[in-house]
């Protein structure tokens, strides 16, 4: 969205436009006033949604060069026509990025109204493992409590570069049971695997040639302190 | 010996947009925009490059959704038809704009340029724009690689090996299918690369692919070569790694090249310019204004007030920039070639719509960059395949997880905008997991329908869906493709658990959504 096509627009389509983004415009607002209100709010969206160093994304989307009504429709929160949830128990993980992972997760209505009347109920909760055990044992862990209104999340990841699931838990008085699992992931990793100064000298030299400043990339300290937050049950 | 070897890999790619049962469609447009500034007009340079014996060398990754599109008869018939209206009102421009001295010969230059893409798309292709790129592929001047079946970010994929192998089975018989041999090159949609996928691609015969800088500096262990040769994983699976520096020259929205005052402006439009009483009959239904690919402005600046495009000026600005690029990329040659035994690589990987239909001046900058390279002995073009024929032996090295989106990793096609698609997505992989488990050895109408919930599933996963509702940009549009495949599949699945079949129904949505003709649902198979 632009001021050229803003002031190609309508009073009326301004108008529409403007209580699809939710601005409450004065009825008798000038239209160049009304152009500027949309703008900003329209700016301030796609601050939030974008990113300054998005370069090469914003580029990609020139290639879906669309109509007036792009920015429109993405306004509208659009009702949507398919089930939200399938009436399933069962919980997914997805690695985003080193940090965070995405977690979604549904509980069988039938399920979830016996679990209600089980004894000591209290609700429902995450319980993020590290470096689960193929044998079953699990590895530490630690805790998130969601509501029962809850299905997805995003989740921070302590440690990069390793593996984590999921299990959906019901607090039973001091104990609980486990819903479901999650597939394993693995947190990818933003630092280099080695020190520089464990590379050979050629190979460091043609890392930071390769533009290892530019991308942020640090290399491993020579003393990796942990970045395990406390919390954890092992 | 040369100093060093620069590969330039061009994406092409469109999501898969075939609405047969709408006269016109917007979001058609993206395809025929695409023909009309970027494969005609490369295709016109491959020629010239041709002709004069110019030693010219390319990669393209064409995507089978892109591949089915071109080679849809529905499709090509509207572009023809698109061309003829687009032409109308290049006449209607030249008449407009006649008694501007700034404008005129721009409107003329559209006329001209249309006309030629209809003679080129209708003559000299006879509609076939495959089969041209087929011509330099043959000829080895042009490689061609594949891309997943619709373009899944395959990280997100990871838990779902049906899917992954879906993804890559349906890409590798579609393009055995239009190009007569099998592919050796995968491009990894957004560079969305994980550890352990090497394995998936090598399993079809697979040899390489192009990961992030990122990535590949983040491997295991560091590539010794950072991002000047390509890594090799224990299956011998090629990871060739983009060159940052080559890449933003051209990819930076703000100091890239295309960014240059100089060149066309791609916002403003007449579109959005003239009256709609005026420009009616050539946007949607005569009221909804979008781009018409007639843009009279030069980048000029930030602000509103832009100066005419002058062509002669940004024609040479073109050149201008591929000297530079070319200097700029021998000098990063010269710095690591004295730490190399081999000639460094530089992978320049692109959008291929960033040519022409962005950046307007994007093939001539292309063509001067061949043409000014054979003039050197310090850098040689190479496709990557031709790269890995010379060089077999690369340094061992897993890249980490990463992609070309924001941020490096899987973080723009998983927010909060986009995130409710998995979920649906993933039920769909499994339930089609189940039916093909149930009916494994279908015929006749119950396969017809196995197919097609095949194929809705790949559809899901088509990764523009989720960078679609994130850019705001089509977004209702997108959540619509999503929501319609979920639809779909649903209806065949609660269907087939019923023993019913509407075949009306069934025969309507093959017609529409009829890509990956060859499709066998058997791929989804429990593969554990």
């Amino acid at each position: 969205m632009n001021i050229e096509r803003l002031n190609g627009l309508s009073m009326e389509a301004l108008c529409a436009l403007a209580e699809k983004m939710g601005l409450d415009l004065p009825p008798a607002l000038e239209r160049v006033f009304a152009v500027e209100a949309i703008l900003e709010a329209f700016e301030e969206d796609s601050a939030e949604r974008r990113s300054p160093a998005d370069a090469a994304a914003h580029i990609e989307e020139k290639k879906y060069s669309g109509s007036e009504l792009d920015e429109i429709d993405a306004s509208i929160d659009a009702a949507p026509c398919i089930a939200r949830l399938y009436n399933e128990t069962v919980v997914h993980l997805l690695a985003r990025d080193p940090e965070w992972a995405f977690v979604f997760w549904d509980v069988r209505e039938d399920e979830m109204d016996l679990l209600r009347l089980s004894e000591g109920f209290s609700g429902l909760f995450l319980k993020v493992i590290r470096d689960p055990g193929r044998d079953g044992r699990t590895g530490a862990s630690f805790d998130v409590p969601v509501g029962e209104e809850d299905s997805q999340w995003y989740l921070q990841l302590p440690e990069q570069g390793a593996q984590y699931r999921v299990d959906l838990c019901a607090r039973l008085g001091s104990k609980h049971r486990v819903i479901a699992h999650s597939n394993v992931v693995r947190a990818p990793r933003a630092l280099l695997v080695d020190a520089l100064g464990d590379l050979d000298p050629a190979a460091a030299e043609l890392a930071a040639l390769s533009g290892l400043e530019r991308l942020e990339i640090v290399p491993l300290p020579e003393r990796h302190p942990s970045r395990i937050l406390g919390g954890f049950d092992v | 010996m040369e100093t060093g070897n620069v590969a330039i890999v061009l994406n092409a790619h469109l999501p898969f947009v075939r609405q047969p049962d709408y006269p016109r469609f917007l979001e058609e447009r993206w395809l025929f925009e695409s023909l009309s500034e970027t494969y005609l007009p490369l295709l016109r340079l491959f020629g010239r490059l041709e002709a004069e014996k110019v030693p010219w060398r390319l990669t393209m990754a064409i995507s089978p959704t892109l591949t089915a599109m071109l080679g849809d008869a529905l499709l090509r018939e509207r572009y023809a038809a698109w061309l003829g209206m687009q032409l109308e009102l290049a006449e209607r421009e030249v008449e407009r704009t006649r008694d501007d001295p700034a404008i005129a010969p721009l409107a003329l230059a559209y006329r001209e340029l249309y006309t030629q893409n209809l003679e080129d798309f209708t003559v000299l292709h006879g509609g076939n724009v495959l089969a041209a790129l087929d011509f330099y592929y043959k000829k080895g001047r042009l490689e061609l690689m594949t891309s997943a079946g619709t373009q899944a970010f395959l990280p997100l994929y990871q838990a779902h090996p049906e899917a992954l192998a879906a993804q890559v089975e349906s890409a590798v018989v579609s393009f055995r299918s239009t190009f007569g041999r099998s592919p050796s090159g995968f491009w990894m949609p957004q560079l969305g690369w994980y550890p352990g996928v090497e394995e998936v691609l090598g399993a079809y015969g697979l040899q390489y692919t192009v990961v992030s800088t990122r990535g590949a500096l983040l491997g295991t262990p560091t590539p010794i070569h950072g991002s000047y040769a390509p890594v090799s994983c224990p299956n011998g699976f090629t990871a060739f790694i983009r060159d940052v520096a080559a890449t933003e020259s051209v990819w930076s929205e703000a100091e890239g090249y295309p960014a240059d005052p100089a060149y066309r402006d791609f916002y403003r439009d007449i579109g959005f310019d003239l009256p709609l009483e005026y420009i009616g009959p050539y946007i949607e239904q005569n009221q909804i204004r979008t781009f018409t690919g007639f843009k009279y402005w030069a980048v000029t600046g930030h602000g509103a007030d832009k100066l005419p495009y002058d062509p002669a000026h940004a024609s040479a600005k073109a050149v201008e920039h591929a000297e530079n690029f070319l200097y700029s990329r021998a000098r990063q040659a010269r710095k690591a070639q004295p730490l190399m035994e081999h000639p460094p690589l530089m992978v320049a990987p692109y959008d291929a719509e960033l040519f022409g239909h962005w950046w307007f001046e994007g093939p001539q900058w292309l063509e001067a960059l061949f043409r000014k390279a054979q003039g050197t002995s310090e850098l040689r073009f190479v496709t990557l395949a031709e790269h890995r024929r010379e060089h077999p032996e690369s340094f061992e090295s897993v890249p980490e997880l990463s992609s070309w989106g924001e941020g490096g990793y899987a973080g723009a096609w998983i927010e909060k905008s986009n995130d409710w698609v998995y979920r649906h997505a993933f039920k769909m992989i499994e339930r089609m997991v189940e039916l093909a488990e149930r009916f494994p050895d279908e015929s006749g109408l119950r396969e017809r329908v196995l197919n097609q919930a095949a194929r809705e599933v790949l559809l899901v996963q088509a990764s523009d869906w989720p960078f679609l509702l994130k850019a705001g940009k089509s977004g209702s549009f997108a959540r619509k493709q999503v929501e319609d495949a979920v639809t779909n599949f649903t209806r065949i699945y609660e269907m087939l658990c019923a023993n019913t079949v509407g075949t009306e129904w069934l025969t309507r949505l093959e017609k529409r959504n009829n890509i990956f003709p060859a499709i066998n649902y058997r791929v989804f198979r429990r593969k554990r």
